[in-house]
């Protein structure tokens, strides 16, 4: 169920080219960072359609500099329910986001973990202990079975962002700049089938 | 055409908003953005979110404007080219105020470069970065202490603990913790089992479980000990020390960090991590606030010369289309009118260009009125001078004749082209016959210095002709003398028409005064006669009858000649009728055909040759000439007469010519040839020609003598002849 098809509008492909180009230097480093939705499945629990992913964060030097000087990091898993139309753009159906904010605290040199929804805590003390803790997405309902018509085709999709509106300020133009601050993934789908 | 522009202008005008308002918007617009970047660049603005969207926005801004100014530079460039009106003004005004605008922001951009980059560099320096790290150890060292101490306060604790069961630990939990001042105390199992556990709070029924990572270091070092933070800012120490038995078993105790140190912690750990942070964003501070700095100059000084090339467009408009109408008005369109755009220097500039040009154009169109009335005035001079019988001839300073009108063509009969631009002396060589009167002219043009009147008198083509001439010099205002004006007539005829008077007057004076004695002495020679002829002796009345017969005949004599006078002062032309000349010339001829000696030679023109006059008076005329002719050939010789039909003016004449070959005429009787008594023969009273010459003017004909011919005397009579 969790064939990894990529079926994005052609707008969309038109404005990944764009970006392509213009980031042609960075596409070096293409592999060595980036957050990337690794596994995805889709299952049933109870009467809901349920997600779960794992995501790999790897942070670029400078994001790794930026947060052991301080600088909190915001991260948004956006999770949203497609209803394809032919004759449309497809209709969302369900738009959520997780945001999660790691910060380094240097008075007891751990990584901090917050989940900004449900403002629980988590202190590590390395950072990849930390990132691992915002990688896994478990039994995340994403539609109820009710809604499901048959006859009709659904797709499911991630995507985790950096919030780069977020950062300090004075960050904020070499961000949007500099292709070490692209860590954001790609909207990944998949199709919901009963 | 003018008026549709204006019209036109001015619609545009109204639909379009004013320029001022539009700048000012612009710049409104362009201060709220950069006021709102900066705005934005304070961290707890609520507009921090919307900075990158600020500075993309202010950023297209300068793109837009750089757009705006570069499409100014390349038209200003192309007008440049075509060197259009008011161009290098425009380049002059907005170089200028580039530069005037370029040094000063330049130099205020780079000192403040300056400042904001030594201001951001003084925050950090190695003392505070030290004195941070310090305070940051101090505070670790600081809780390390307190965290060694409950270490060894728990471990004290688990003496308590050693040996006993399940059930008495479970009692002995409270107190332990109680003892210890712990907020919480729970005993494990080494599997993870809760076996007993106290909490200050007796509302939480679950401990705080230790997690994964604690457990890894708990079986490593049998001991834990950290700093746990528990929620956003309340702190624990965490202890986790092993209770040494057959079974191990973990006690974790939870102690409390007291607020005050906490929060001490807290604020040296918050100073710490900002300063970290600022210090690690320095070179991205400067960026962004260079960045920011750069674009408010950009923009400003791109908006500023954006305006500054409108409003000089707008200054230099006036100025442009004055410089169009003046190239327009150089090049002779007078009709410029235009539009005033302001009531400023420059539109009273326009203003007074429109009135300049309205006048000029009234002016120049003066000057072709006055063009066309001077030439008027002089065409009707010239017609007038053109139909003067007086001729009239205009000098210039060299005496070139400037120019002539048709009578002096008429009087001189020179022709109009070998006339004008010459001098009177180069006539002279031309026309021999002429040399006289043109030099007598020439010589009083160079003398006189006034009005001058002389009369000249000579010899033409057409017999004895006699000038009145009057000359005007010319002077310029400055007093050089620039030409002269001569105007002479041909009073020949005048002349001729005042002796013609004269003797006219002394005939008739004779017939009165002379002819009315005559008779009584006539009468009374013959009384005499009659009376004393008896009485006398035979040889005194033989005396007697020759002397009164002596008076008697000389009486007649003069009463013939008293007859001739008046017959000579009297007008011939007493009736007009149609004369066949032909006709009457053959029957003339006829009555002197009898005389030996003489031989008649006619020649006439064919078809008609017909004059109007008096028959009589013509017959005498030739009378008089063939008597004249005779007596000059003395009765043998050749007599030729001719008649032609020639033209003259215009008018068709018949000339009749009489030639005898004769001794001829001498050259200095010509001149007074036809007036009365003048006579180169014996006898005869000096009248004949007189009268003929008389008869002809009375006519309308001239008579004159052909010079031309060297063999004998010729006479040449024009007469006007009748046109059917």
């Amino acid at each position: 169920m969790h064939a990894s098809v990529s079926n994005k509008p052609s707008f969309c492909h038109a404005l990944l080219y764009c970006c392509l180009v213009w980031l042609l230097p960075a596409l070096s480093y293409a592999d060595t960072f980036g957050v990337e939705v690794k596994n995805a499945e889709i299952a049933t629990q109870g009467n809901s359609y349920v997600l779960s992913a794992d995501m790999d964060y790897r942070l670029s030097a400078r994001a790794k500099e930026a947060l052991q000087n301080g600088v909190p990091l915001y991260w948004d898993i956006h999770i949203k329910t497609l209803q394809h139309r032919g004759y449309l753009w497809d209709k969302t159906l369900v738009n959520i986001s997780v945001r999660y904010r790691i910060q380094y605290h240097a008075l007891l040199n751990m990584y901090r973990v917050r989940n900004e929804g449900s403002r629980e805590l988590y202190n590590f003390s390395t950072l990849s202990a930390a990132l691992d803790s915002m990688s896994t997405l478990r039994n995340f309902r994403v539609l109820d079975k009710a809604l499901y018509e048959s006859g009709e085709r659904y797709a499911v999709g991630i995507k985790v962002t950096l919030d780069r509106d977020a950062l300090p300020l004075p960050l904020r133009p070499i961000a949007y700049t500099n292709p070490q601050w692209y860590l954001s993934s790609d909207w990944t789908l998949w199709p919901l089938t009963k | 055409m003018v008026f549709i522009q204006r019209l036109d202008i001015m619609a545009f005008d109204k639909i379009k908003p004013p320029i001022s308002l539009s700048i000012l918007v612009l710049f409104g617009l362009i201060l709220l953005l950069l006021q709102l970047m900066s705005s934005a660049t304070q961290e707890s603005s609520e507009l921090s979110a919307m900075y990158s969207w600020l500075l993309l926005v202010n950023a297209l801004g300068s793109v837009v404007l750089l757009g705006l100014v570069g499409a100014n530079i390349y038209s200003l460039a192309r007008q440049l080219k075509k060197r259009e009106a008011g161009s290098r003004l425009t380049t002059r005004m907005v170089s200028l105020f580039v530069v005037l605008a370029l040094a000063p922001a330049a130099i205020v951009f780079y000192f403040s470069m300056q400042f904001l980059h030594q201001g951001i560099d003084s925050w950090f320096n190695v003392e505070i970065d030290r004195a941070m790290e310090d305070a940051l150890e101090l505070s670790q060292a600081s809780l390390d202490q307190r965290m060694r101490w409950h270490l060894r306060q728990t471990q004290q604790l688990t003496a308590k603990l050693v040996e006993s069961s399940e059930t008495l630990a479970t009692l002995e939990m409270e107190n332990l913790r109680e003892l210890s001042g712990a907020s919480e105390m729970t005993l494990f199992s080494r599997q993870g089992r809760i076996i007993a556990s106290s909490s200050i709070n007796p509302g939480d029924i679950l401990p705080s479980l230790p997690d994964e990572h604690t457990w890894l270091q708990l079986r490593q070092n049998a001991e834990y000990v950290a700093l746990a933070p528990v929620r956003e800012d309340e702190l624990m120490i965490r202890v986790i020390v092993t209770v040494k038995g057959k079974e191990p078993q973990y006690l974790q105790a939870l102690y409390p960090v007291p607020v005050r140190i906490a929060d001490l912690a807290d604020s040296v750990e918050f100073a710490f991590v900002r300063y970290q942070e600022m210090h690690f964003l320095r070179h991205s501070l400067k960026l962004s606030f260079s960045l920011a700095l750069s674009l408010v100059l950009l923009m400003s000084l791109l908006a500023a010369i954006w305006v500054a090339f409108i409003s000089i467009r707008n200054i230099v408009a006036p100025v442009k289309a004055l410089v169009k109408g003046t190239q327009a008005v150089a090049s002779g369109h007078y009709d410029q009118e235009l539009p005033v755009m302001a009531q400023d220097d420059l539109g009273f500039l326009v203003e007074s260009f429109n009135e300049m040009t309205h006048r000029i154009a009234r002016a120049s169109d003066e000057t072709r009125m006055a063009g066309i009335e001077v030439e008027n005035q002089r065409a009707y001079l010239e017609t007038i001078l053109a139909n003067l019988t007086a001729g009239v001839i205009s000098f210039d300073a060299e005496h070139k004749i400037r120019t002539a009108n048709q009578a002096a063509y008429r009087i001189f009969h020179i022709h109009v082209n070998q006339f004008v631009g010459r001098t009177l002396l180069e006539l002279v060589q031309n026309y021999a016959e002429l040399a006289e009167p043109l030099k007598s002219i020439q010589r009083l043009l160079e003398q006189a210095d006034d009005i001058w009147q002389q009369r000249i008198a000579f010899l033409g083509s057409n017999g004895r002709q006699e000038l009145l001439c009057r000359g005007t010099p010319l002077f310029s205002q400055e007093g050089l003398r620039v030409g002269a004006v001569v105007v002479f007539d041909d009073v020949t005829d005048l002349i001729q028409a005042q002796k013609n008077a004269a003797w006219g007057e002394v005939a008739r004076r004779l017939a009165h005064e002379i002819k009315n004695p005559l008779t009584p002495i006539q009468l009374s020679a013959e009384r005499l006669q009659h009376k004393l002829a008896d009485k006398l002796t035979a040889v005194d009345a033989e005396m007697l009858q020759r002397s009164t017969t002596t008076i008697v005949q000389q009486v007649e004599a003069m009463k013939e000649m008293v007859d001739d006078f008046s017959e000579y002062a009297k007008p011939s032309k007493k009736q007009t009728v149609d004369i066949d000349l032909p006709a009457l010339v053959q029957e003339v001829l006829a009555l002197y055909a009898l005389k030996s000696g003489v031989k008649f030679k006619a020649d006439y023109d064919t078809g008609l040759l017909v004059i109007k006059g008096d028959p009589v008076s013509i017959r005498q005329v030739l009378h008089n000439l063939i008597k004249n002719a005779l007596e000059a050939i003395d009765a043998k010789g050749l007599i030729e007469i001719s008649l032609h039909r020639v033209q003259k003016n215009n008018t068709d004449f018949i000339e009749i010519a009489l030639y005898d070959d004769g001794p001829g005429i001498k050259d200095e009787q010509i001149e007074q040839i036809f007036e009365p008594y003048v006579t180169t023969k014996v006898k005869g009273t000096g009248l004949g020609l007189a009268i003929v010459k008389k008869i002809i003017e009375e006519h309308g004909g001239a008579i004159w003598v052909d010079t031309s011919r060297k063999v004998g005397a010729g006479f040449i009579i024009q007469l006007p002849a009748c046109n059917f």
